[in-house]
C-alpha cells in the first residue's frame, strides 16, 4: 500500500507545497525583521545638501554629513566649488584639508588627493568620489 | 545516496542522532487518551521564544534613560521600519503568554498532574509563572508613559501595606522614595537579564522533569486506574500509545498556530487593548492620569486589595494563596487523580476559579 506510485506522488507534492508555503511565510516574517535592522536603507539616495556661502572661504574645505557619510566642499578658486566625499579610499579613514599645501591628507597612511579629488601620493586606490555641486546666489546645493 | 541522506549519515555516525530523534519523535509515545490541553507547554515554548526575539529586537533602539526612553520607543513606533510591528508583537504577545501560562496551569491542576511523581515539574512550573509576571510587571514601567509610571506607581505602593518593613520595601523596589530614573534602571535590568535567566535555568528544569518522568495519563475514562506509588524511580511509559511524531506534533501545530492567529490578531486590529492611550503619553510625576488600572492579570489581586477591610489582611490572603498553590503537590498528597472522585478538590477548584474571573470583572467595571 505505501510505495504505489499514485500516493508516492501525492506525498510529494503535499510535502513539496507545504515547503514552498512554508518558505513563503518564512519569507514574510524574516522581512519585516530584517527591515528593523537596516532603518536608513533606501533612504539615502534623494537626499541633497545646502551650505550657505558666507560657510566657506576662499582656500578652505567645510566639512558636513552627506547621504549618511562624512563629505567635503573646497572652494580652490573665487567662485569655484567641488564636493567630494571625505572618506579615504584606502582603508576608510576621513581625510583633513591641508590649507597650506592645498591637499586632503589622510591622517592613517599618509595618502594625498588634489583639491579635485585625485590620488597624488599614498597607499589610496582610487580618487575620492565627487558630487555635483550647483550655485544659486549665496546658496551652494550638492547632490 | 542523496546528499540529505549523507550529512545525516555523517552526524548519525558521530552523535547517534537517528536514536535521539527515534526516542523523541517516533518511539516516544504518548497516552493513547491524551487529550489537547497537552499542547500547551509547546505553545508555551513557542510563545516564549517569540518575547525573547522580539524583546532582543527592540533593545536594538530602546534607551533605558528617564530623559530618553519614550522618544525612543516614540521612534521605534514612528520611524523605525516595522517597529510598530515588533512593538505590538511583545506588547500583546506578553498577554498571550500569560493567558496560556494561566490555561497551562489549570489544565495541569484540573488533571491532577502536580501530584506524586510530579511534585518538582509543578513547583518549577508555578516559579516559571510568578518570573513571567514579574517581567510582565518591570516590562510595563520600560517605555516611560503615563501608563507606565502611574500603573508601576500604584503596584510598588500595595507593598507599603507590610507592617513595619512597608515603607522600607517601597523604597527598596523603587531605589528611591518615588518612581523615578532609579526605579526605570533596575527594572530593566531585571526585565532583560535577571528575570530571562531565572526563566532559563526554570524552563530548563521544568522540561527535564516533564521528560525525565514521561508525561501523565490524563485521568479520564473507564479504564483509567490511579498509578501506586512506587518505591524506586520510574518513567511513565505508555506502551501502544500514540507515537508523538507525527501525531501529536500536528496537534501541537494546530493549537500553536490557533494562539499564533490570536496574537496577530491582536497585535494587527487591536494593539490598544494591550496599549490604551495613555501609553502614548509620556511619563509626568506630578499629574496622575484618572483610572489607572493594572493589566487585567494583576486586576484580582487589585480588587481584592480594594474590598478588605485592611490592605495588609489583602497581602497575607495573596501571599496564602500564592504559598498555597506553590506547595500544593505537598498539601494535596492522596494518589487519586479523576476530578470525580475528589468533591473537595472540585468544589475548591470551581470556587477558586470563579472567585478569581469575578474578582477581575469587578475590578475591571469598579
Ligand atoms: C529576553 C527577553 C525579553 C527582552 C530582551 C525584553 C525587552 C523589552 C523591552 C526593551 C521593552 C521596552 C520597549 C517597549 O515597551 O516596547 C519591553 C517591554 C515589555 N515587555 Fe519585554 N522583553 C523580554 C521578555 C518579555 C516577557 C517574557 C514578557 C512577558 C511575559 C515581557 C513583557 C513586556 C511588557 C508587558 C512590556 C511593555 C510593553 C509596552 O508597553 O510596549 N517581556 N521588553
Ligand atoms: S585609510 Fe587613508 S591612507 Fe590608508
Amino acid at each position: 500500500m505505501t510505495s504505489e506510485p499514485s500516493l508516492t506522488s501525492r506525498r510529494k507534492m503535499l510535502a513539496t507545497s507545504v515547503g514552498v508555503i512554508g518558505a513563503a511565510l518564512a519569507a514574510l516574517t524574516v522581512w519585516p525583521f530584517w527591515r528593523f535592522l537596516n532603518p536608513q536603507a533606501g533612504s539615502a539616495q534623494a537626499q541633497t545638501v545646502t551650505i550657505d556661502r558666507s560657510q566657506i572661504e576662499v582656500g578652505a574645505a567645510h566639512f558636513f554629513e552627506f547621504r549618511g557619510h562624512a563629505a567635503v566642499l573646497v572652494q580652490p578658486a573665487p567662485g569655484q566649488f567641488a564636493a567630494f566625499s571625505a572618506v579615504c579610499t584606502h582603508l576608510g579613514c576621513i581625510v583633513t584639508w591641508r590649507a597650506q599645501e592645498q591637499i586632503f591628507f589622510c591622517p592613517c597612511h599618509a595618502g594625498r588627493f588634489s583639491p579635485d579629488g585625485r590620488v597624488v601620493g599614498g597607499p589610496p586606490p582610487r580618487p575620492l568620489p565627487s558630487y555635483p555641486v550647483t550655485v544659486t546666489g549665496d546658496q551652494i546645493r550638492i547632490g | 545516496m542523496g546528499l540529505k541522506q549523507r550529512a545525516f549519515d555523517w552526524l548519525d555516525l558521530r552523535l547517534g542522532v537517528r536514536d535521539i530523534l527515534q526516542q523523541n519523535l517516533t518511539h516516544y509515545l504518548l497516552p493513547r487518551n491524551i487529550n489537547v490541553w497537552y499542547t500547551l507547554g509547546a505553545t508555551l515554548l513557542v510563545l516564549f521564544s517569540l518575547q525573547f526575539i522580539t524583546g532582543i529586537f527592540l533593545l536594538v533602539y530602546y534607551i533605558p534613560n528617564t530623559e530618553q526612553a519614550f522618544a525612543s520607543v516614540q521612534r521605534i513606533m514612528n520611524d523605525i521600519p516595522y517597529g510598530w510591528l515588533v512593538r505590538f508583537l511583545h506588547a500583546t504577545g506578553s498577554n498571550v503568554v500569560i493567558l496560556v501560562l494561566f490555561l497551562h496551569m489549570l489544565s495541569t491542576l484540573y488533571m491532577a498532574a502536580y501530584k506524586r511523581p510530579r511534585e518538582i515539574t509543578w513547583i518549577f512550573g508555578f516559579l516559571i509563572f510568578l518570573v513571567s509576571l514579574a517581567m510582565s510587571l518591570t516590562g510595563y514601567l520600560l517605555p516611560w508613559s503615563q501608563l507606565s509610571y502611574w500603573a508601576t506607581t500604584v503596584a510598588t505602593e500595595s507593598a507599603g501595606a507590610t507592617p513595619v518593613i512597608g515603607e522600607a520595601m517601597i523604597h527598596f523596589l523603587r531605589g528611591g522614595p518615588a518612581v523615578g530614573e532609579f526605579t526605570l534602571g533596575r527594572f530593566f535590568a531585571l526585565h532583560v537579564m535577571g528575570l530571562p535567566l531565572i526563566f532559563a535555568l526554570l524552563a530548563g528544569g521544568h522540561l527535564f522533569c516533564v521528560r525525565r518522568i514521561g508525561v501523565s495519563r490524563p485521568p479520564f475514562g473507564p479504564d483509567y486506574l490511579p498509578e501506586a506509588p512506587g518505591t524506586s524511580f520510574h518513567h511513565t511509559d505508555h506502551s501502544g500509545g500514540i507515537p508523538f511524531f507525527p501525531n501529536y506534533v500536528v496537534k501541537d501545530l494546530m493549537v500553536i498556530a490557533f494562539f499564533l492567529t490570536l496574537l496577530a490578531a491582536g497585535a494587527f486590529f487591536a494593539p490598544q487593548l494591550s496599549l490604551p492611550p495613555e501609553a502614548f503619553e509620556p511619563a509626568d510625576p506630578f499629574r496622575t492620569p484618572p483610572g489607572i488600572k493594572p493589566e487585567w492579570y494583576f486586576l484580582a489581586a487589585y480588587q481584592l486589595l480594594r474590598i478588605l477591610p485592611n490592605e495588609f489582611l489583602g497581602l497575607v490572603v495573596q501571599g496564602g494563596a500564592v504559598a498555597f498553590l506553590l506547595f500544593l503537590p505537598f498539601i494535596d498528597r492522596g494518589p487519586e487523580r479523576r476530578p470525580g472522585r475528589r468533591p473537595l478538590f472540585l468544589g475548591l477548584f470551581i470556587v477558586g476559579l470563579a472567585g478569581f474571573l469575578i474578582l477581575t470583572v469587578w475590578g475591571y467595571l469598579s
